[in-house]
C-alpha cells in the first residue's frame, strides 16, 4: 500500500508539475483595481500630511509675529477699568474737534452720538460751551457709540464724568491712543507678482540599476522654462506666504533613436503601439502608425519589426532624425514661505516651499528641416508630483507700490519623475526668475 | 540585476505595466494550482485573485532568498487554505463508501496516458479534505505535522485522510486507465 501511495503521490505530483491552464478573462482587471485603490490613500495621506505640516508652520509664524507687533504701547479702555489719563488728557482747544448739534446743554445724553471717528459731537445743534468730550481725541480702530440709556442731567461728557457713566451702554471695540503724527494708513499687505525663467534642467537617479545609467548617458536635457502668476499675503513685517499658478516646461534629447517614415504602408500591428522605446524617463510607445523606429543599441526598442524583420533601407523608407524628444509640460501650485532679511530699497528675501505638480502635457516628437513630427509618449509618469523649492529673492522697490524681483530659485522633485522599471529619476532644476510685483 | 527583480522594484514602485508583466508571466501556473485546490473554477478564480492581491501587498517582504516562483505559490496556496477554513469545508465528513465505483476495471499498474488535464480533473473529484491534505503531503511536500498546523487537524487525521486520498485516487486514476484502454481497443 505505502508504495503504491508513493506511486500515486508520484503520479500526480510529477504530472501536475508545470502544469499550466490560461486563467479566465477579466481576473487581472479585478487584482489592479483592488491594488490600485490600496496604493492611493498613502498618496494622499502624505499630501495631507505636508499640507498640515505648511498650514501648522503658516498659523504659527502668524501667532508669532501677531504677538510681536502686540507691544506695550496699545492701550485698551473698559467701562469696568479706570479710564487711563493718557486717553483723555489731550489739549481742550484741539482745532480738529467740533461739536455739531443743537442745545445740546439740558439734554441727556441719549441725544448725542460721540463719533470719535470723525471727532466730533453730533447733536441737535453745536453748543457754544464746548465740553472736553468733545475734544476727547481718542480714535479708534473701528467705532464708538453711546446710545441711550445714560443720563448725565445735561453734563455733557467729561474726563470727571465719564467713569460714572456706568448704565452707558457704550460699544466699543478698541482705543488705541495714537499720536496725531502717526498716520494709520494701513499696510500693503498683499502683492501680485508675474515671474519668468528660463531653467536648467537635470535629474538625479536614485537607486537605478546599471542600465538605466546607460539609458541616462545617451540623453540630453532640452530648453526649459517656468513662468506664472503669484499672489503674496503678508503677515508679519518680514515673513509672508506665497501662492499661484506656474507653467513650467522641461524635456531632453535621446539620441541614438533613428527614425524613418512611410513605414504606414508595412505597419501591419493590431495593437495600439508598433516601438517602445526605454528612456531613463521612461517607455516611449509610439502612436504615430508611419514612423519607423530603429536603434543600433541591443534591447533600446521593443518591437516586432527587429532587423530580421524589417529593413528601412530596403524598403527605401526616408530618414527623418537620429534623436527623439521628450516633451513635458507642468501646472505648479506652490506654497512658498518668504522671509525678507534686508528691508530697504534693496530688498533680500529667503523663499523656500513647496509646489504640486500637474503634469498636463507629455509628447515625443522627432524634428526635420525644423518641422517637429509627432512620434507617440512617455508612459509610465507620476501624474502628481511634489517639489521643493529653495532659493533667494531680489527686490528692488521702485515705488511704494512696484518693484522688480530676481530670483535664484533651485528646485528638487521629491517623488519619482517616472515609476518605470528600475528607474527612479528625481529631477532638479536651477532657475533666475525676473519679473514685476505690485503691492496693494 | 536579474529581470525578475527589475519587475519585482517596478511592482513595488506601483508601475501598472510591471505588476502586469508579473501577472502575465505567471498566473497560467498559479490558476493551475488554483484548481487543484479547488472544487469548481469560480472559486479558483477567487483564490487566484485574492492570491495575486497579496502577493503584491506582500512584495515588499520578499527577501529575494529562494525561488521567487515558490514564494509566489506559497501565497496562493496558504490563500486557498485561508478560503476553505472559512467555508469550514474541511470538516465535512465524506464517508469513502459513498466515492463511486469506478466504470472499469482498474489498472494500477498502467498509468500511461494520463495527461495533466486528466490528472488535475482526478484530484478536483476528491472530497475537500482529502483533496487539500493529499495536495498539500504529495504535491507540495509538507509533513503531516505541518499539514496538521496548517490545516488544523490531528496528524492522525491528516494521515488518515491522505490514505482515504490514495485509494480514491487510485481507483479513479485506474478507472481513466481502464476507461481510455476500452475506448481504444473499440
Amino acid at each position: 500500500m505505502s508504495e503504491k501511495g508513493a506511486n500515486i503521490d508520484l503520479l500526480f505530483r510529477n504530472g501536475l508539475k508545470d502544469f499550466e491552464v490560461l486563467p479566465p478573462p477579466g481576473v487581472w482587471d479585478s487584482i489592479h483595481s483592488a491594488v490600485k485603490v490600496k496604493s492611493r490613500p498613502v498618496i494622499l495621506l502624505r499630501v495631507a500630511a505636508v499640507i498640515t505640516v505648511l498650514l501648522t508652520v503658516s498659523f504659527l509664524t502668524y501667532r508669532w509675529t501677531r504677538e510681536l507687533s502686540n507691544t506695550p504701547s496699545q492701550l485698551v479702555l473698559s467701562l469696568n477699568e479706570p479710564i487711563p489719563q493718557p486717553i483723555i488728557s489731550v489739549p481742550f482747544d484741539n482745532p480738529k474737534t467740533s461739536v455739531i448739534g443743537n442745545n445740546i446743554k439740558g439734554k441727556s445724553s441719549s441725544d448725542f452720538i460721540v463719533n470719535p471717528s470723525d471727532e466730533s459731537i453730533i447733536g441737535e445743534e453745536a453748543a457754544e460751551e464746548v465740553s472736553p468730550i468733545s475734544i476727547l481725541n481718542l480714535r479708534e480702530s473701528k467705532s464708538l457709540s453711546i446710545v441711550k440709556k445714560s443720563r448725565l442731567n445735561g453734563q455733557l461728557l467729561t474726563p470727571q464724568n465719564f467713569s460714572q457713566v456706568n448704565s452707558a451702554e457704550i460699544k466699543y471695540t478698541e482705543f488705541q491712543y495714537i499720536p496725531e503724527n502717526i498716520s494709520t494708513k494701513p499696510a500693503n499687505r498683499w502683492s501680485i507678482a508675474a515671474m519668468a525663467s528660463p531653467t536648467y534642467y537635470s535629474r538625479i537617479n536614485s537607486g537605478g540599476d546599471e542600465l538605466s545609467s546607460q539609458l541616462m548617458s545617451s540623453e540630453q536635457p532640452l530648453f526649459s522654462y517656468s513662468g506664472g502668476v503669484s499672489f503674496s499675503y503678508k503677515i508679519s513685517k518680514r515673513v509672508s506666504i506665497q501662492s499661484g499658478l506656474y507653467y513650467s516646461s522641461l524635456g531632453q534629447k535621446v539620441d541614438g533613436i533613428n527614425s524613418f517614415s512611410g513605414f504606414g504602408q508595412y505597419n501591419t500591428s493590431k495593437g495600439d503601439h508598433s516601438f517602445e522605446v526605454l528612456t531613463a524617463n521612461g517607455t516611449v510607445f509610439t502612436s504615430n502608425p508611419d514612423v519607423f523606429l530603429s536603434s543600433n543599441a541591443a534591447d533600446r526598442i521593443v518591437t516586432a519589426y527587429t532587423k530580421d524583420v524589417f529593413d528601412p533601407k530596403k524598403a527605401s523608407l526616408a530618414p527623418v532624425s537620429s534623436s527623439l524628444s521628450q516633451n513635458f509640460s507642468y501646472l505648479e501650485f506652490p506654497v512658498i514661505v518668504r522671509y525678507k532679511i534686508i528691508d530697504k530699497t534693496v530688498g533680500i528675501n529667503l523663499i523656500g516651499g513647496l509646489s504640486y505638480n500637474l503634469l498636463v502635457h507629455n509628447t515625443v516628437t522627432t524634428t526635420l528641416d525644423g518641422n517637429v513630427y509627432p512620434i507617440g509618449d512617455t508612459k509610465g509618469l507620476n501624474p502628481l508630483s511634489l517639489s521643493s523649492s529653495f532659493g533667494m529673492g531680489m527686490e528692488y522697490n521702485l515705488s511704494g507700490k512696484f518693484s522688480l524681483n530676481l530670483e535664484p530659485t533651485f528646485r528638487y522633485y521629491l517623488n519619482p519623475f517616472s515609476v518605470s522599471t528600475g528607474t527612479f529619476m528625481h529631477p532638479f532644476s536651477f532657475g533666475i526668475f525676473s519679473g514685476v510685483s505690485y503691492k496693494f | 540585476m536579474s529581470e525578475t527583480k527589475k519587475i519585482i522594484k517596478g511592482c513595488l514602485a506601483g508601475n501598472r505595466r510591471d505588476q502586469e508583466l508579473l501577472y502575465r508571466r505567471h498566473a497560467s501556473k498559479l490558476y493551475a494550482v488554483c484548481l487543484q485546490y479547488s472544487g469548481n473554477d469560480e472559486e479558483a478564480r477567487d483564490i487566484l485573485q485574492e492570491g495575486f492581491i497579496k502577493i503584491f501587498e506582500n512584495l515588499e517582504h520578499y527577501k529575494h532568498e529562494g525561488s521567487f516562483e515558490g514564494w509566489m505559490r506559497r501565497i496562493t496556496v496558504n490563500t486557498a487554505l485561508e478560503k476553505f477554513r472559512c467555508r469550514h469545508n474541511l470538516y465535512r465528513v465524506d464517508d469513502i463508501d459513498a466515492i463511486k465505483e469506478p466504470d472499469a476495471e482498474p489498472d494500477n499498474q498502467d498509468y500511461a496516458g494520463l495527461e495533466a488535464n486528466d490528472l488535475l480533473e482526478i484530484i478536483r473529484e476528491l472530497p475537500t479534505k482529502y483533496r487539500m491534505v493529499f495536495n498539500l503531503y504529495a504535491i507540495e511536500g509538507y509533513s503531516h505535522k505541518e499539514i496538521s498546523k496548517m490545516v488544523n487537524i490531528s496528524e492522525g487525521t491528516s494521515k488518515s485522510n491522505l490514505s482515504r486520498a490514495r485509494v480514491i485516487l487510485q481507483r479513479r486514476v485506474g478507472s481513466y486507465t481502464g476507461l481510455k484502454k476500452k475506448a481504444v481497443n473499440e
